[in-house]
């Protein structure tokens, strides 16, 4: 399909067009933040921003998530399936290090002999219409991961902003059948496929950071007794801000919500983090990971460890939302350097 | 059509109760699924779990104590404990129960056919153990299996669990059963010291055999090391480890030891593969 021109001014028109059978998310400001919310107002939308403080995931994977419903009716119980899971979604203007990740939990959460089919399913319901990174933020990274600020793979349709307008491409099946939905789009010139390159090119040149995450990811198979725990998580608070607000992180606890007035009740999911010494402390009061030297430990090794031999897949994206919100100052970007400091010699000792 | 929700648990109802230790804070409750497809459906082998909820407090992973050669009905022994625990031993029988399951790999019964079999538990954790010497008991499975010996600790008398299927086993003479407490206790015919001594007095051969065992940290630890010194290698040493769960299938994260996650991968490891793995559970 040939490459389109969307006009800034005809943002309105897009979304009234494909809000009829889809809710819209997109990026917009809510006290000073921007998060991805369901757009009521066109104008709300926000394109311009380096990226969202609370990941996308949250629009399939929010923080509080109903499992299912049941009401007591006598002796019975009857059970009902949560209802939203067939809605039609689109993701407008997730950046690519958010698309990728939605690829690693789609994985994640299909794996195995139980798929998630809460995730599995929302996730084959939602169009992403993402946009590429002008200006990557200093804290980005995604290139060390194998992504790239204009990375399309991950997308149904692929947006680049080119100052007055949008050149847009169709990316998947679902992508291309969107834009044939939308007849006014005008096609783009050549110069504005060459603006899109160089803007490319000048995006990846802001990302500074270079880490050899390979390399990373075979030192952590041996050193899980090395003192870098100790140093690495030594000013952590343990607030778990880190995976509360990364894209790739799943973990989440169960509990129940009783309404008992009306003898009904549901079972929720809440976003979790092995950050938190109730995440693993047993009803004995044993606790496997008892200090934050194991709690940041298995977080780091869960992401570049466990994920590689699990999945083959890693499981970070770079967006480096991490680093930006440590109220500590703790950098994912120096961790993973240390640990490629760590030398063979050294292993051996410790091992 | 679409895959089912696996958060969805099927429901029973609660057909017997019964307390099995003297203080009453260990109760085993008999479980007879309401509709007929999903006992059907619920193929159990010893040494798996469920995850077991009451609507409105909440979800927890426990062993199934019976095993499939008892048919109609399914056991869990509970020990109260927490939030959902603690309003298990609050219900009565008539009640209604949630159920997922069966989750985990549970003991290796294919493995162990043509095996010595070594049953070592300690205190409260013998429940999928008495799960296992059910099924080997069994006169259909009775044959696949050699030589079945069940050495079982506890504090004292009044601890000790499932009391009338012990008796049971004694008057057989297809398993030999050992039962041993910490201290004296008046009225004790059996044996006095804990686990580990009395592995040791016994002196099973490592020849043929595998031995499950199960029960608090420092008995395993300490009935390894008699173990080993017995020549026991640590391919023939299953262990069930435990940890906090809460989906049960892989996803929510908690229970990983490693890479490896426990509801899903365990709980049933051998010594020999917990030994690859770091020592965080």
């Amino acid at each position: 399909m040939k490459k389109k021109i969307l006009l800034k001014e005809q943002i309105k028109k897009f979304y009234e067009k494909l809000r009829e059978n889809y809710n819209f998310y997109g990026p917009i400001e809510e006290n000073g933040n921007i998060v991805f919310s369901k757009i009521l107002d066109p104008e709300d939308i926000i394109l311009n921003y380096y990226n969202s403080k609370i990941p996308p995931k949250s629009v399939i994977l929010p923080q509080k998530e109903i499992l299912f419903e049941y009401e007591k009716k006598g002796d019975e119980i009857e059970i009902e399936e949560p209802e939203n899971i067939e809605e039609k979604n689109i993701i407008f203007g997730i950046r690519p290090c958010d698309a990728h990740s939605f690829y690693l939990l789609k994985n994640f959460f299909e794996y195995g002999e139980y798929e998630d089919t809460l995730f599995t399913r929302k996730r084959k319901n939602t169009t992403l219409i993402g946009i590429g990174c002008n200006t990557p933020r200093q804290t980005c990274f995604c290139t060390s991961l194998g992504g790239h600020p204009f990375k399309k793979e991950d997308m149904d349709i692929f947006l680049v902003d080119l100052g007055e307008k949008y050149l847009v491409k169709s990316i998947s099946k679902k992508g291309e059948e969107i834009l044939n939905q939308i007849s006014w789009l005008s096609d783009a010139t050549k110069s504005d496929i060459q603006k899109a390159e160089k803007l490319s090119k000048t995006a990846e040149e802001l990302i500074s950071t270079e880490i050899d995450i390979e390399k990373a990811i075979s030192i952590l198979k041996n050193n899980f007794n090395h003192p870098i725990w100790k140093e690495i998580s030594e000013n952590c608070i343990g607030c778990g801000s880190c995976a509360f607000l990364c894209p790739t992180c799943h973990c989440f606890d169960v509990i129940d919500e009783e309404d008992h007035y009306n003898n009904r009740g549901k079972r929720i999911r809440i976003w979790d983090t092995c950050q938190f010494t109730l995440y693993t402390l047993e009803t004995s009061g044993h606790n496997p990971r008892p200090s934050k030297i194991e709690r940041c430990r298995n977080r780091i090794l869960h992401k570049f460890s466990y994920y590689p031999s699990n999945y083959d897949l890693i499981g970070c994206v770079g967006c480096g939302r991490c680093i930006n919100w440590c109220p500590a100052n703790n950098d994912l970007r120096i961790i993973l350097k240390k640990i490629n400091k760590i030398d063979k010699k050294e292993e051996s000792i410790v091992a | 059509m679409h895959k089912e929700n696996p958060y969805i648990p099927k429901i029973t109802t609660i057909k017997s109760i019964i307390s099995e230790n003297d203080v009453n804070d260990i109760k085993t409750f008999e479980l007879v699924f309401d509709k007929s497809e999903d006992y059907k459906n619920f193929k159990y082998i010893p040494g798996q779990f469920s995850e077991l909820s009451i609507f409105g407090k909440g979800e927890c992973p426990i062993g199934i104590a019976s095993s499939p050669t008892e048919k109609d009905s399914i056991k869990f022994t509970i020990k109260k404990m927490g939030t959902v625990t603690t309003a298990f031993h609050n219900m009565e029988v008539g009640e209604k129960i949630g159920i997922r399951g069966p989750l985990g790999n549970g003991w290796p019964i294919e493995q162990m056919k043509g095996k010595n079999i070594i049953i070592i538990g300690g205190g409260f954790a013998f429940s999928t153990l008495r799960s296992l010497t059910e099924f080997i008991l069994d006169e259909k499975h009775r044959d696949d299996y050699e030589d079945l010996l069940v050495i079982y600790g506890n504090r004292n008398p009044g601890e000790v669990l499932y009391k009338n299927d012990i008796k049971c086993w004694q008057k057989r003479d297809d398993i030999e059963v050992i039962l041993t407490i910490d201290n004296e206790a008046e009225g004790w015919d059996y044996k006095v010291g804990y686990v580990a001594p009395v592995v040791k007095e016994v002196g099973p051969s490592p020849e043929n055999a595998l031995v499950a065992v199960c029960g608090p940290p420092i008995m395993i630890k300490t009935t390894i090391d008699v173990l080993e010194e017995l020549n026991f290698k640590g391919v023939q040493i299953l262990n069930s480890l435990e940890m906090r769960m809460k989906c049960g299938i892989g996803k929510c994260g908690r229970c990983n030891v490693g890479d490896k996650y426990v509801c899903i991968d365990g709980p049933v490891f051998s010594l020999a593969e917990l030994r690859k793995l770091p020592d965080e559970y």
